[in-house]
């Protein structure tokens, strides 16, 4: 739960780090170096949707040029249409861009030089939608990241319109979409791939968060980093030489002003760059905190209602997302003020240059048209700075949120990856030499296991709660790693087979009884896709479904409901047995298969066990005894410790902690 | 993974859908159901629509002034109106003489600057209309090219030009301030608007029975809490301010333009019909599309929150690369979705601006065909004593290009604004959905208190089913009394926690009475009961909090003491002490840090602390071991001799203790005694008790 300490400053709440809910990425701090290595990478994205980034590049630059006419056609009108004056009559010269143009109306009458840029405009508005451009489409969003996720995941547009800018938008809407399925895909890859250990500590709506919400800020970042600051630059630099070719003699000062602008406006927001950053990360780790208690209130509704925590739960949502808006709010603050000191610097230059044109035009140098064209060049040039100036803060906005994707993307899951071979079935059996475990917290969970166990053996791992028996029975589909020891099927190194081969070959049934929202038939199928009707049914008959789900009115197809919820415990609880069982691999491990079962339907479990470990490796985790007494070999687990090992016949013949645990429970029963 | 195309689809599924229907009277109710989450807000909203009213006109006439000050005073040095020259504290002699007065005036040959050899400025307007106000003198007269004099000298040109600016500069820097305040202001205002449904719809989700949650998707519930309910901040702004003020812009461009000539506002009201056509028979298809977009994106949510809630089965079958092409599947689903749907509305934006854009060039070459002739505006003499264009000049031009200008503009961005609104009522639909979804279990209007003093806990021919064609309870009868403790066994599925589950009210009686004291639980608030009725869960749910969070969860408990205590009742006090943090250790992602026989405990635990006159126990010891059992089942028998205990199990040496036991079969109590009284009846208790032996030893 996050808790602020109560003396919490209000500097520290918007500018400090906030501490919500996050326990793994506990280190978000982003320096300058590192943002630049974040956007590094980004950049790099670009690679995998090279075709669609070249056709837009193209597409946006061929918009460049047509747009640099209108300011001058605009001159024509203004000057030579409407004023009716003569060419050549200012000092101010026409670019070299424009001679085409000034070929075709020179010398002509006022209403046909009109007619002819009509038709030129014309023909520029159907195909790049001139003087009406700008293709885009956004929905409406939301005043918070989560909300906004989904234009950004579907940005694009053009500065043209028409045939041009609906091409452009096309190819632009589809390269971003590209690669932001691309991001969120890989990381919901490795979110799913994390090590056993990891997953306690990793929320379920943060990684929602994370996957839907954070990773739509990677395409913005690879693209706001090089289409917007080329094409700014490239704007920049058009208009630059335009106002040194045209007005280079007659005002030269607009010339420095115009370069002077652009470092003005990066230093002006280089300055808040960390607060950006910090603002941003606690803005959405606030959102990660929200969705943290939405999924885990309406996953565990039943429970919730059962205990009477209904608005308990509603009032920490209202708090969480309150903060969420809050440092939503926060990061907006700081965004205003580094845009008003931007466009303060910007504001200055945008009046020494009006005072200095209209002088000029009130000197008689310039002529009234030449504000048209002023006005279009400073625009091409103040635009840029501006841009730059707002890049910068944009930037450290997304780089909060990428860091947030990469850091789990880069997370070490080499606990999870094993060797090459591959594993095509249990032969011999699973030894433990020397196995010790430590959980991250320190708690040594096992230790200095030796143990060996036969394929064609029902064993069973007994002892009190908290002994280890989950512990070490995780080990053997490497879910978890030994700390110290090892683990070896028929005689080789666990770790040298390849894991997914490894769990193909040993079925693990939780001692939680999780199951998908979806058909019996699909859960069937999610642990073997390849599983034939004949084997579903007999798995279901052996784990002691057949009775309620021929009951169901669809039978097999029957979708289950949340989490499985239509059936009693005991009825998930055989299912997912049923589950485990369909996949008919060498190694079953039942993890207190018996728990919810009645005794009924506990003795029939057992006996079908039983029988499948004729040939295979049965591994049973219980502690009653109706269902332990049956099993080729009793493993008493205690504190960690083999403490006794054997049959029940020869345990309860000798003197030792297995018998003293049998009489516990039979004691009670006389 | 499949790329996605440019001009296809995969797997494309949204045209097969009927658009969802949108009448104007559904649009309004939806538009009024938003209201009590707005009232709050009221006064604000005042604030801000005043504002933004205000700012805008007041902009739209700064624009005017400033516009014919800077083209026709400064550039071209016309004398100024007379009300102009007051708001630049100018003296008389700037203003232009002969307000009112027709007046000729011979063209000059003086040049008006000094410096310059070259005639810079042509004229725009005839020498009358220089004066202002001249009605239609030098109509006819073609403009002499070159003999252009400005009227102000170039001292007082820059000095009307100075003042200009430092207006600019004063009305500009107090506008961004205001701006910026009212940017984090406008803010602050949706987002607690947001809030405020946001939090009903989790009030009603969470209220909502499990019978519905059990057909509904966790990420559709966050979907809609997130995304759908967030549109309700823009329906002030896009859904009928900016509507709103679209079409006054409209209006006001028509007038405006009306006013230059009327002829132009007949050719917008022309080119407006197609226009109109076109963005009503599009309609449909853009809701259609829109609601298949929020599905595919509530969809996504959905299948990635139940991976990860899943992710230990995924990892043990090595499913990963399986649900992994799921993801992907419904991700690119989604990415169409969007695609689609914004694809659309570009190509109608397109289309609506070309025949805007042509109808303006055609306007724009009429307009300067018209200067040149020096053609009267149709009412600019009206206005004459602020802004010079009786007749068609460049300011004029200006002015009312502008206005055709915006009027393209206009039209293109209601094209945007129609759209938006389409999804944004597509939205509140969904988000109000949820709203609409009557809880089940109805609060009654004058609840009774729970009893302070349990006589009785009775179930009176209750019958029960989740589904209509399944009962899980007939007609069951069963009573237990204060200082006993009922055992209810049978087979798995029999009814057991069903039952229970009845006395916490999660679910109302099919038919049938559950009272308590005689008192029907019906006539009885929900969170009354369930904080008088404590449950101990088969399902050990623990939250991802700390210790003493989990166990003081769903109580008003802060007493620490209270709280250790109720672990040391269920043997959990050990285990907590000797870890780390204690009470303050967090348990992880349900609970996954602690093994099960310790979330067991907890449970319990979490049940004792509440110290209520009704307990229920559901399998509370099937993860313990034999030792720990009776160890629990002793301390919980001496805490709860004056309770009533209800006590699912199916431990023999525990069952044999009650006062009385309940076997369930088939939905009903097959039979009912203790324990001596059932063996001694040798049915189907006598046969559970020898099945449950025969895995014992003698």
């Amino acid at each position: 739960m996050s808790e602020l300490p109560d003396e919490t400053s209000l500097w520290r709440e918007i500018f400090g780090r906030n501490e919500f809910d996050d326990r793994i990425d506990t280190q978000s701090d982003i320096t300058n170096l590192d943002a630049f290595r974040l956007l590094g990478r980004c950049v790099m994205l670009i690679a995998e949707v090279r075709g669609l980034f070249a056709a837009k590049f193209v597409l946006q630059l061929g918009l460049v040029f047509p747009v640099l006419l209108l300011p001058w056609m605009a001159k024509i009108v203004v000057d030579n249409v409407i004023l009716a004056q003569p060419f050549g009559t200012t000092e101010v010269l026409y670019p070299p861009f424009m001679n085409p143009i000034l070929a075709l109306v020179q010398g002509r009458e006022p209403m046909d030089i009109m007619l002819i840029l009509t038709t030129i405009y014309f023909v520029m508005l159907v195909t790049i939608g001139s003087r009406f451009g700008g293709t885009g489409a956004s929905l409406l969003d939301g005043r918070d990241a989560a909300t906004q996720s989904e234009n950004a995941t579907s940005q694009g547009g053009s500065e043209g319109g028409s045939f041009w800018g609906v091409l452009e938008f096309m190819v632009n809407v589809r390269m971003t979409q590209t690669l932001a399925n691309r991001i969120r895909s890989r990381l919901f890859d490795r979110l799913s791939r994390l090590p056993m250990t990891a997953l306690d500590d990793q929320r379920i709506g943060d990684s929602v968060y994370r996957v839907l919400y954070d990773a739509p800020s990677a395409p913005r970042l690879a693209f706001d980093l090089t289409f917007a600051p080329f094409f700014a630059a490239l704007s920049a630099l058009l208009n630059l030489y335009i106002l040194q070719y045209s007005y280079g003699d007659v005002a030269p000062e607009l010339i420095w002003i115009a370069w002077a602008t652009v470092p003005v406006a990066f230093l002006t927001t280089f300055p808040f760059s960390g607060a950006l950053r910090r603002t941003n990360q606690n803005k959405r780790a606030a959102g990660s905190a929200t969705t943290n208690v939405m999924e885990e209130s309406i996953s565990n509704i039943a429970a919730v209602q059962s205990l009477g925590a209904s608005k308990q739960e509603r009032e920490r949502f209202a708090e969480r997302s309150e903060t969420a808006f809050q440092r939503e709010r926060y990061a907006i603050g700081v965004i205003i003020a580094a845009s008003l000191l931007n466009g303060a610097a910007l504001g200055v230059a945008g009046i020494y240059v009006t005072i200095l044109f209209t002088d000029q035009i009130i000197a008689g140098s310039m002529s009234p048209g030449d504000f048209a064209v002023i006005m279009g060049v400073f625009y091409g040039i103040s635009w840029p700075a501006a841009y730059f100036g707002a890049i910068w803060i944009k930037l450290q906005e997304a780089v909060a949120s990428v860091r947030r994707v990469f850091f789990f993307i880069d997370y070490d899951v080499s606990e999870d990856c094993g060797g090459e071979l591959k594993l095509t079935g249990v032969s011999s059996g699973i030894r433990f030499d020397g196995v010790g475990f430590n959980y991250p917290d320190g708690h040594t969970a096992l230790r200095d296991i030796s143990l060996s166990l036969e394929v064609g053996q029902l064993v069973a791992l007994v002892g009190p709660t908290g002994a280890g028996k989950t512990t070490l029975a995780y080990m053997v589909p490497a879910l978890l790693h030994p700390s110290s020891g090892r683990v070896e099927i028929d005689d080789v190194n666990l770790r040298e087979f390849d894991i997914d081969s490894v769990r193909q070959q040993i079925t693990y049934v939780f001692q939680e009884h999780i199951l998908l929202s979806e058909t019996i038939r699909e859960n069937l199928l999610l642990a073997n896709p390849d599983a034939t009707e004949s084997e579903m049914m007999s798995a279901l008959r052996t784990a002691g479904c057949m009775d309620f789900v021929t009951s169901l009115s669809e039978g097999i197809d029957t979708v289950l409901g949340r989490g499985g919820d239509t059936l009693s415990v005991g009825q998930q609880q055989r299912l997912c047995i049923a589950r485990g069982l369909v996949r008919d691999s060498s190694v079953l491990i039942l993890d207190e298969p018996t728990a919810a079962l009645d005794p009924q339907t506990e003795n029939q479990l057992v006996a079908s066990l039983q029988a499948a470990a004729a040939n295979r490796l049965v591994i049973v985790i219980a502690h009653r005894l109706s269902t332990i007494r049956h099993a080729d070999r009793i493993v008493f687990l205690e504190d960690g410790m083999v403490r006794d090992l054997g049959d029940h016949e020869t345990l309860m013949a000798s003197d030792g902690p297995y018998r003293e645990f049998v009489e516990l429970q039979t004691g009670e029963d006389q | 993974m499949q790329d996605l195309s440019i001009f296809e689809s995969s797997d494309w599924q949204g045209d097969g859908m009927s658009p969802p229907t949108m009448t104007g009277r559904k649009m309004l109710r939806l538009s009024l159901r938003t209201w009590p989450y707005m009232r709050p807000m009221l006064p604000h909203l005042m604030v801000l629509l005043a504002f933004a009213f205000s700012g805008a006109l007041g902009g739209m006439l700064t624009w005017f002034i400033g516009t014919d000050l800077f083209t026709n005073k400064v550039l071209l040095g016309q004398k100024l109106q007379p009300l102009q020259a007051v708001v630049l504290f100018l003296p008389e002699e700037y203003v232009v003489e002969n307000v009112g007065l027709s007046d000729t005036s011979e063209l000059s040959d003086e040049h008006g600057s000094e410096s310059q050899d070259i005639p810079t400025e042509g004229q725009p307007l005839s020498p009358a209309g220089a004066k202002g106000k001249g009605k239609g003198v030098g109509k006819g007269e073609v403009q002499d090219l070159g003999d252009y004099k400005p009227e102000l000298t170039d001292e007082q040109r820059r000095s009307v030009r100075n003042r200009l600016l430092i207006w600019s500069v004063i009305g500009g820097s107090i506008m961004t301030v205001v701006f910026s305040v009212f940017w984090y202001y406008t803010t602050w205002i949706w987002q607690s608007i947001n809030q405020n449904l946001r939090v009903a719809m989790v009030e009603r989700a969470e209220s909502l029975s499990l019978r519905y949650h059990d057909s509904a998707r966790v990420g559709d519930a966050i979907f809609r809490v997130y995304q759908d309910s967030a549109m309700i901040i823009n329906l002030l702004q896009s859904g009928i301010i900016a509507p709103f003020w679209a079409l006054f812009g409209i209006v006001m461009g028509l007038v405006i333009v009306a006013a230059f000539d009327p002829w132009f506002s007949l050719m917008v009201i022309v080119v407006a019909v197609p226009v109109v056509w076109l963005i009503v028979a599009a309609t449909p298809r853009i809701r259609r599309r829109a609601l298949a977009n929020r599905e595919a994106n509530s969809d996504l949510t959905s299948r990635t929150q139940e991976v990860f809630a899943a992710i230990k089965v995924v990892k043990a079958n090595r499913a990963e690369a399986r649900v992994f092409d799921r993801f992907t599947y419904d991700s690119a689903k989604a990415l169409d979705a969007a695609y689609y749907l914004r694809l659309d509305v570009v190509i109608l934006t397109a289309i609506v601006t070309f025949l805007g854009g042509s109808l303006f060039l055609l306007t724009e070459y009429i307009m300067v065909a018209w200067i040149r002739v020096e053609r009267e505006t149709f009412l600019g003499a009206a206005f004459a004593f602020i802004i010079g264009f009786t007749i068609w000049n460049f300011g004029a031009l200006q002015i009312a290009r502008g206005r055709v200008e915006d009027l393209v503009w206009g039209a293109r961005g209601m094209v945007g604004i129609w759209m938006r609104v389409q999804d944004l009522f597509v939205a509140l639909e969904r988000a109000f959905h949820l709203l609409d979804i009557e809880p089940e279990v109805i609060e009654p209007e004058d609840p009774i208190p729970f009893p302070k003093q349990i006589d009785s806990v009775t179930w009176r021919d209750v019958t029960f089913g989740y589904k209509a064609d399944q009962q899980v309870l007939s007609d069951i009868s069963l009573t237990a009394q204060p200082g006993t403790v009922t055992a209810i066994v049978g087979s798995t599925g029999s009814g057991k926690s069903t039952l229970m589950s009845l006395l916490l009210r999660i679910y109302d009686p099919d038919s049938g009475v559950v009272a308590v004291n005689d008192v029907n639980l019906k006539d009885m608030a929900t969170d009354d009961i369930r904080a008088n009725v404590s449950i101990a869960l088969q399902k050990n749910v623990l939250f991802n909090d700390t210790v003493t969070n989990n166990i003081a969860f769903g109580s008003a408990i802060t007493d620490q003491s209270a709280i250790e205590a109720a672990a040391k009742i269920s043997q959990a006090d050990g285990f907590i002490t000797e870890m780390v943090k204690g009470y303050q250790t967090e348990l992880g992602e349900r609970g996954g840090k602690l093994s099960a026989g310790q979330r067991q405990r907890l449970s319990i635990a979490r049940a004792v602390v509440r110290d209520t006159a009704i307990l229920i126990l559901d399998e509370p010891t099937a993860s313990l071991d034999a030792r720990t059992e009776q160890e629990v089942l002793r301390n919980l028998a001496e805490w709860g001799h004056d309770r009533v205990i209800f006590l699912i199990t199916h431990r023999l040496s525990t069952i044999r203790q009650a006062d009385q036991i309940a076997l369930i079969e088939d939905g009903r109590v097959a039979e009912i005694g203790t324990h001596d009284e059932l063996m001694g009846k040798d049915a189907r208790y006598a046969a559970f008790v020898n099945a449950e032996a025969a895995g014992v030893p003698s």
